[in-house]
């Protein structure tokens, strides 16, 4: 029994001491801060912010090399912790959505071609641009479906894709994988988008779409400074919104693109397709 | 006469009696020509000249942009209605001359005939990049680089393919056909140019009519004639270099790297009208054909003829539900038939609906077809499993980027994989990440 | 020397660690999701049961033995393994910040794992001399990491396979891991005795 004890004992006190001696001998100082970021960050490993995973943008935070607001599933809160930790000031971004800027379905908007092949949007996009006539409507293959960690995406029966409000985050990866930019993000408060990404000029977006953006600066007349055109593309201009003058301008969209995507259910007034009116 | 091939590869059925033997005709001229800058690999074309101007047949509209770009020239004389965006085989909308034939078809001066003999090889060149000579099997690389090795690189085996490997086109063989002369004067222009020993041409086990009549020229000239089994893709490079030489290009190299040159049989004949009568390239022989084709033959189309034009010239049962720019298997589906003709069409085939089931994709059943398939030794179901879950890394390892894209594993596949589909997605996204880094 | 080779091949192969006498399945579940991190495994598990094997061969002739403390090697040998594992952990952290970023992480993981006490209980219980030991060491590693190598290449397989609901994730794993094992078995009988 004392042998037991005595010999255990001593081999013990021979593994510490050595182990101590080896801890001081051998000390690497690191940044405790960058444990207290691992904890702090949303841990979906998305890769949203740029880095290959969480611990990797931990790093690069307390290396000072990255932006503290790049964590977009973690939102203000997780922004707010990494300034505590790494004691910098910064000022609160709002929480972004993912919002789909095309409403031109199977109905509503013309096709280019047939598409057979490889269901993936950017597969799609590669032969001639993409089966739809509109260079920048939604191709429906589902790319972004496929991507989207939190499942928060899905394609609807008429082939558009649909943002689920609730489950999005904000991250940001469906708007890298879509092939034509369809979806975009928009601070997670407003309501009114234009639902549109057509480039081209009123004229040809009527021949292929009832529901794409036309130019027709009706909007930026009803409600000045709250939508600003780009090229002949109207969009809402987030920083500077006024409720009752957008939905005065949604009302007189004459292509129903303006859309309030907090009441949904209320469907665009049907209208013949295109393929019916034109042929 | 070598008997050789490659591992792998398929047997597409070849539908090729419909076109094979009917004498090729001379396409009528359109309303209209659509004459794109960009028709070659390389730099496209700038235009030098305007809307309302006058052009005689064979003069250049458009000028080449740096050493790997040729000229275009206008296929007709006639008068320019604009320069402008229209719609390009490749799918986007590409600057084009646009030219309304005067019906005189003049040319812009006079050529006189002049033996090659007599030209230095420097001459030579010059005169096939003036002519715009491009690769016409379909890649449309210009023809004066590759004939013009970089330093240290030599030429010892020149390859003229005659194999279509490609179902229903028989564009090549009519040109052997019929243009026999000028194919046997284009490999001396060939063999004086690169300095190759051994010359061979390429055949596939179905054309032996056509190798019987070659073989006494090609005895005559030392031209060697592989007769090689009718199997998809034999026609394609490192496929043919493979079969005849046994040599392998090494996975990022060019046939030059084992000293080998391939052109086309159509090349080949573009090249004497280049060298010895200093003409451009301005007519192609184009098959149309496929199910949908009433009347299918081979035309010899003026470059820049729009595809409706010829569908018209030849009849169609019904409307066309798919029209491809080349051959079945790696053609590009157009979504509209203003495209043109460009000096790398060789086929336009018209299929109707029933023509184009799409097989309903099953899960994959291990059954490595497609490997077996694969002749570039690839693994296309893993790869494509890899695309699909846009795993890049594991992708590039199990080396996407050597596929040839020939769409023999898509072809049998027993469940209908879209497999060199996401082969290609991947290669793109390959190439996209690469250069974004 | 022919002695030494069958040892070798027998840890190897025929009493594989993993697959036949079914120790370190913690490490061989849990870091097989990929090839890359297995391999690193592999070679922490490496290192580490080679000199851990020698420590405590040393340990339990030169101290267990002569002083009759033979009931005490299990808490004896985990000491030791466990201060090993530590201290290499600590100069390897110094010495090589790249082969800690590819090998440190999995060390804590081995330090109270059944495979490397296995051995060195083994090691013993066989009789094995000194060198013998440490051949058994490395066959015994060796074995570990071709066991979970090959494992990783199949879950990395896996993840492409359409797997019916039911059997998504650890079950199918499990299956597999047990299929690798029935694997095994076909070389029972390779070395004989």
């Amino acid at each position: 029994m004392l042998a037991a004890v005595i010999s255990l004992g001593s081999l013990g006190c021979f593994a510490a001491i050595l182990l101590a001696m080896a801890a001081r001998r051998f000390a690497v100082k690191v940044d405790p801060r960058q444990a207290a970021l691992l904890d702090v960050l949303a841990g979906a490993n998305c890769g949203a912010c740029g880095y290959p995973g969480c611990s990797a943008y931990a790093r690069a935070l307390v290396a000072g090399t990255a932006r503290p607001d790049l964590c977009r599933p973690g939102g203000p809160e997780t922004l707010a912790r990494i300034a505590t930790i790494l004691d910098i000031e910064v000022a609160p971004g709002e929480p972004q959505i993912a919002v789909v800027r095309c409403r031109g379905d199977r109905q509503q908007s013309r096709a280019k071609y047939d598409y057979q092949g490889l269901e993936d949007c950017r597969a799609a996009q590669k032969l001639a641009f993409g089966p739809k006539t509109c260079p920048g409507g939604c191709l429906g293959l589902g790319s972004c479906v496929q991507h989207c960690p939190f499942g928060a995406l899905s394609i609807n029966e008429q082939g558009l894709a649909e943002v689920d409000r609730d489950r999005c985050t904000g991250c940001g990866l469906c708007v890298s994988v879509c092939p034509r930019q369809v979806l975009a993000l928009a601070p997670a408060g407003s309501h009114i988008h234009v639902q549109c990404n057509s480039p081209d000029a009123g004229r040809k977006v009527k021949n292929y779409c009832h529901v794409g953006c036309i130019g027709c600066r009706l909007c930026i007349k009803t409600a000045p400074e709250c939508f600003v055109m780009e090229g002949f593309l109207a969009k809402v201009n987030y920083g500077h919104q006024k409720p009752t003058a957008m939905a005065d301008a949604m009302e007189r969209c004459p292509h129903h693109c303006i859309q309030d995507l907090a009441e949904p259910g209320e469907a665009a007034p049907h209208s013949p397709s295109v393929e019916e009116r034109t042929s | 006469m070598k008997r050789r091939s490659f591992p792998g590869g398929t047997h597409p059925p070849q539908h090729k009696s419909a076109t094979a033997d009917t004498p090729s005709e001379i396409c009528p001229l359109p309303p209209e020509l659509v004459i794109p800058l960009a028709q070659h690999v390389g730099a496209p074309a700038v235009a030098c000249v305007n809307a309302g101007q006058r052009v005689g047949r064979g003069q250049v509209v458009g000028k080449p942009n740096g050493f790997v770009s040729v000229p275009v020239h206008a296929s007709t004389s006639g008068l320019v209605v604009a320069v402008e965006s229209r719609p390009h085989p490749c799918g986007a909308e590409l600057p084009a001359v646009i030219l309304q034939p005067d019906g005189d078809d003049v040319w812009a001066e006079e050529y006189l005939t002049q033996s090659f003999h007599v030209l230095t090889t420097e001459t030579m060149l010059e005169r096939i990049r003036e002519a715009g000579v491009v690769g016409m099997g379909g890649a449309a690389f210009p023809t004066h680089v590759k004939l013009d090795p970089p330093h240290g690189k030599t030429i010892d085996t020149a390859i003229v393919n005659a194999v279509e490997c490609e179902p229903w086109v028989t564009a090549d063989r009519r040109v052997l056909l019929e243009q026999r002369d000028k194919v046997l004067t284009g490999l001396e222009v060939l063999q004086k140019i690169s300095g190759a020993r051994q010359m061979w041409i390429g055949l596939e086990d179905n054309q032996t009519d056509v190798a019987a009549l070659l073989a006494p020229h090609c005895k005559q000239r030392g031209v060697g004639i592989a007769i090689m089994p009718a199997k998809y893709p034999q026609g394609a490079e490192r496929q043919i270099i493979y079969a005849i030489t046994g040599r392998r290009v090494p996975t990022r190299g060019l046939p030059m790297d084992v000293g080998v040159l391939v052109q086309n049989v159509g090349t080949v004949a573009a090249l004497t009208d280049a060298v010895t009568r200093a003409r451009p390239l301005i007519e192609r022989m184009v098959t149309i054909s496929g199910p949908d084709v009433a009347r299918p033959r081979n035309l010899r189309v003026r470059i820049g003829t729009p595809v409706a034009h010829l569908l018209k010239h030849c009849g169609l049962r019904e409307e066309a539900a798919k029209v491809l720019l080349g051959g079945p298997m790696m053609g590009t589906a157009q979504h509209t038939l203003a495209v043109p003709v460009l000096r790398g069409t060789s086929g336009v085939l018209a299929f109707r609906r029933q023509d184009i089931t799409a097989p309903a994709v099953g899960s994959c059943l291990r059954c490595g077809r497609c490997v077996a398939a694969c002749p570039m030794h690839l693994l296309p179901t893993f790869i494509a499993d890899y695309a699909r879950r846009d795993a890049l890394d594991l992708a590039e390892r199990f080396a996407a980027r050597n596929c040839i894209e020939c769409g023999s594993c898509s072809f049998v596949c027993p469940a209908g994989i879209p497999l060199v589909q996401s082969i290609r997605y991947a290669k793109g996204a390959i190439l996209a990440r690469r250069r974004s880094t | 020397m022919i002695h030494l080779l069958l040892i070798l091949v027998g840890a190897v192969l025929v009493n594989n660690f993993v697959l036949a006498r079914f120790l370190g399945l913690c490490p061989f579940l849990g870091v097989s999701k990929k090839v890359e991190t297995a391999l690193g495994m592999g070679m922490a598990v490496t290192f580490v049961m080679v000199v851990a094997s020698a420590c405590t061969w040393l340990l339990q002739y030169l101290v267990l033995t002569p002083f009759d403390l033979e009931y005490l090697q299990t808490i004896a040998f985990i000491l030791v393994i466990a201060t090993l594992v530590q201290m290499v952990e600590m100069i390897v952290r110094k010495s090589s910040p790249v082969l800690y970023q590819s090998l440190g992480i999995f060390l804590p993981l081995i330090t109270t794992n059944c495979a490397v006490l296995g051995l060195a209980v083994l090691n013993i219980q066989q009789g094995y001399s000194f060198v013998e030991s440490l051949v058994f060491a490395f066959g015994a590693a060796a074995g570990f990491t071709l066991a979970l190598v090959l494992y990783a290449g199949l879950r990395e397989r896996l993840t492409l396979c359409p797997v019916p609901d039911a059997f998504r994730g650890t079950s199918i794993e499990l299956i597999t891991a047990g299929l690798l094992a029935l694997a095994f078995m076909g070389f029972a009988g390779l070395v004989p005795g």
